[in-house]
């Protein structure tokens, strides 16, 4: 049942625009990371270790990720939720066995996979176009790839609120409200310290999840809050279960 | 009734089926009785409680009183995944993602409840929407978006449609051809269950009415059975409806009507004792028929709180 449910999900995203909005997404990480490069004395040191280039690189990725993903994964959601506002899809469903809390779990399932597969995109893209500029110094993998996945969670998370925003509030501009919202949190967070942005879950983890940050003299490593992030990961999915399951006993 | 064992006559029963809002009771005391392979017109003005009940009968909704037998089975949540399976329904507006085609919703169906080919195109044919399938469902007309609605509920090849106001906001065309529709699945053999507040919708089509007012069951039965409920009155056309009048009134609600007598709730035999004593007294009788009483007026004598 699920393996069809979720094959009809990826089948009423045609002509939704999910492409360009997640070309937006994966490009607008991508060119605000280029950023970078326009630091001065960049591109003279892609092969001085002391020029730090790949953390200058994912220094602006980190900053670029709190600057599309919210309000993206805002718009992502509203539309997969809005469709079935619309099409009178939720009744449905339930009289073809699919209460509406599983509808919710299978389009988290099915677009989930494409936000997991929109923020690899961008990590990925971002290191090839260091390799691209000819960056040699030795690529930082563990922080890198930490990061990443970091940020794969706080998508997640960020994407299955939004969904239940949607689900729950008819009116998609609230929805999207709370992602211009969630932009300005996550970047305010970028600033605060670690306590306080612990306190604006699931945006100020963005922040958390950092690795490195620039000081005076260029930039120093950070040590990423990946235990918050992962217990972010599991508090969302707990809550988010029962939201869901809380639909599923709701009355048409 | 259901049968101790034998086969079940009724499609669907309900017993004292109930809704209660927020301690306002918009369904109450509701014993449904549609038979097998019947159309059963499901009326009511705004707000008596049609999609509610209908909703109950899909476990959509949960009743706060009585109980649903489909198919001679309880209908409970526990139970509906298997007999939902066996029904196929349009609640409120109709189902279709109108930024995808026809054909794909179509295909979703197709996928979700795992039908194979044939299914679907007898069901698109059967509501001959098969020269739009191409077409967005968002450019569709309200009469196509109904008719792809049918179809999505009858691909399943249910043997229980339940039709939630298929013809609201249709024009008289669209209305026809849904009448025709539903004609041909209950000649096919399943049972159709469809509701409107307009009497005159499904009136020809319906076998078995039943008239719902503020949420309890006004009336049940077949066409006949209604219009012979309520008697039409008798007039007696006379050149003395005065006098005439003066003399019924003892025995009958009587008025005068231009050049005739008007009497209401008579029945054959009462009509016959009032000529016959008319024509003792010496009053000369030129006619005596029965007003014209169309099924509306019925309807709205039901449900406009008139007559009950
Ligand atoms: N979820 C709900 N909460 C509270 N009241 C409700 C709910 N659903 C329906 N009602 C009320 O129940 C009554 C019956 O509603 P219902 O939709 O069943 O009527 P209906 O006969 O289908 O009317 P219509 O012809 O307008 O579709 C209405 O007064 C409505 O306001
Ligand atoms: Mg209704």
């Amino acid at each position: 049942m699920i393996g069809r449910a979720v094959a009809n999900e990826f089948a009423k995203m045609r002509r939704l625009r999910v492409v360009p909005v997640v070309v937006a997404m994966v490009a607008g990480v991508v060119a605000l990371s280029c950023f970078a490069f326009t630091t001065p004395g960049f591109l003279d040191s892609v092969g001085d270790p002391s020029g730090q280039p790949w953390q200058w690189l994912l220094g602006s990725m980190s900053l670029a990720v709190p600057l599309t993903s919210p309000i993206l994964l805002a718009v992502l959601a509203s539309r997969q939720v809005d469709i079935e506002h619309q099409a009178n899809g939720w009744l449905f469903s339930q009289t073809s066995g699919l209460p509406p809390g599983y509808v919710c779990r299978v389009k988290f399932v099915a677009t989930g996979a494409v936000v997991v597969a929109a923020t690899l995109a961008q990590s990925g893209l971002v290191f090839a176009l260091g390799t691209l500029v000819g960056i040699t110094v030795a690529f930082p993998a563990g922080q890198w790839l930490g990061y990443t996945a970091s940020i794969v969670v706080v998508n997640l998370v960020l994407f299955a609120l939004h969904l239940l925003l949607s689900a729950r509030i008819g009116n998609q501009l609230v929805g999207l409200g709370v992602g211009v919202l969630g932009v300005f949190v996550a970047l305010t967070s970028t600033g605060m310290p670690t306590w306080l942005a612990r306190c604006f879950p699931p945006w100020g983890y963005y922040a958390l999840a950092m690795p490195v940050d620039a000081r005076e003299g260029g930039m120093v490593w950070l040590a990423p809050a990946h235990l918050s992030v992962l217990a972010l990961g599991v508090a969302g999915g707990v809550l988010f279960m029962l939201i869901t399951r809380l639909f599923d006993r709701q009355e048409a | 009734m259901v049968g101790h064992g034998g086969p079940v006559a009724e499609m669907i029963t309900t017993h004292d089926l109930g809704k209660t809002y927020g301690g306002r009771a918009v369904v109450e005391g509701l014993d449904l009785r549609v038979p097998k392979g019947c159309v059963y017109g499901f009326l009511g003005p705004n707000g008596s409680g049609k999609s509610t009940t209908m909703k109950m009968l899909l476990s959509l909704v949960r009743p706060t009183t009585g109980e649903i037998r489909i198919m001679g089975r309880p209908m409970r949540r526990s139970t509906r995944r298997e007999l939902l399976g066996h029904i196929g329904s349009l609640i409120e507006s109709p189902p279709a993602y109108g930024h995808l085609t026809g054909r794909e919703n179509m295909r979703l169906v197709q996928r979700l409840l795992e039908l194979n080919d044939d299914q679907v195109v007898r069901a698109v044919h059967t509501v001959r929407l098969h020269d739009h399938l191409d077409k967005r469902v968002r450019d569709y007309s309200l009469g196509m978006k109904q008719r792809l609605g049918i179809a999505m509920a009858l691909a399943r090849e249910p043997r229980l449609l339940i039709l939630d106001e298929p013809t609201n906001g249709l024009d008289p065309a669209g209305i026809d051809e849904i009448r025709r529709l539903l004609k041909q699945l209950a000649d096919g053999g399943i049972t159709v269950m469809v509701s409107s507040h307009l009497l005159d919708e499904i009136d020809r089509t319906a076998t078995v009415l039943g008239i719902l007012g503020n949420g309890r069951m006004l009336f049940q039965g077949t066409r006949d059975q209604l219009l012979a409920r309520s008697t039409p009155d008798v007039l007696i056309d006379t050149p003395e409806p005065q006098r005439a009048a003066a003399l019924t009134a003892q025995w009958h609600p009587t008025r005068v009507d231009g050049e005739a007598v008007r009497l209401s709730g008579l029945d054959h035999k009462g009509t016959a004792g009032v000529v016959s004593r008319l024509v003792r007294d010496g009053i000369d009788i030129y006619g005596v028929r029965r007003d014209a009483q169309s099924l509306e007026d019925v309807f709205m004598d039901l449900t406009g709180g008139r007559g009950l």
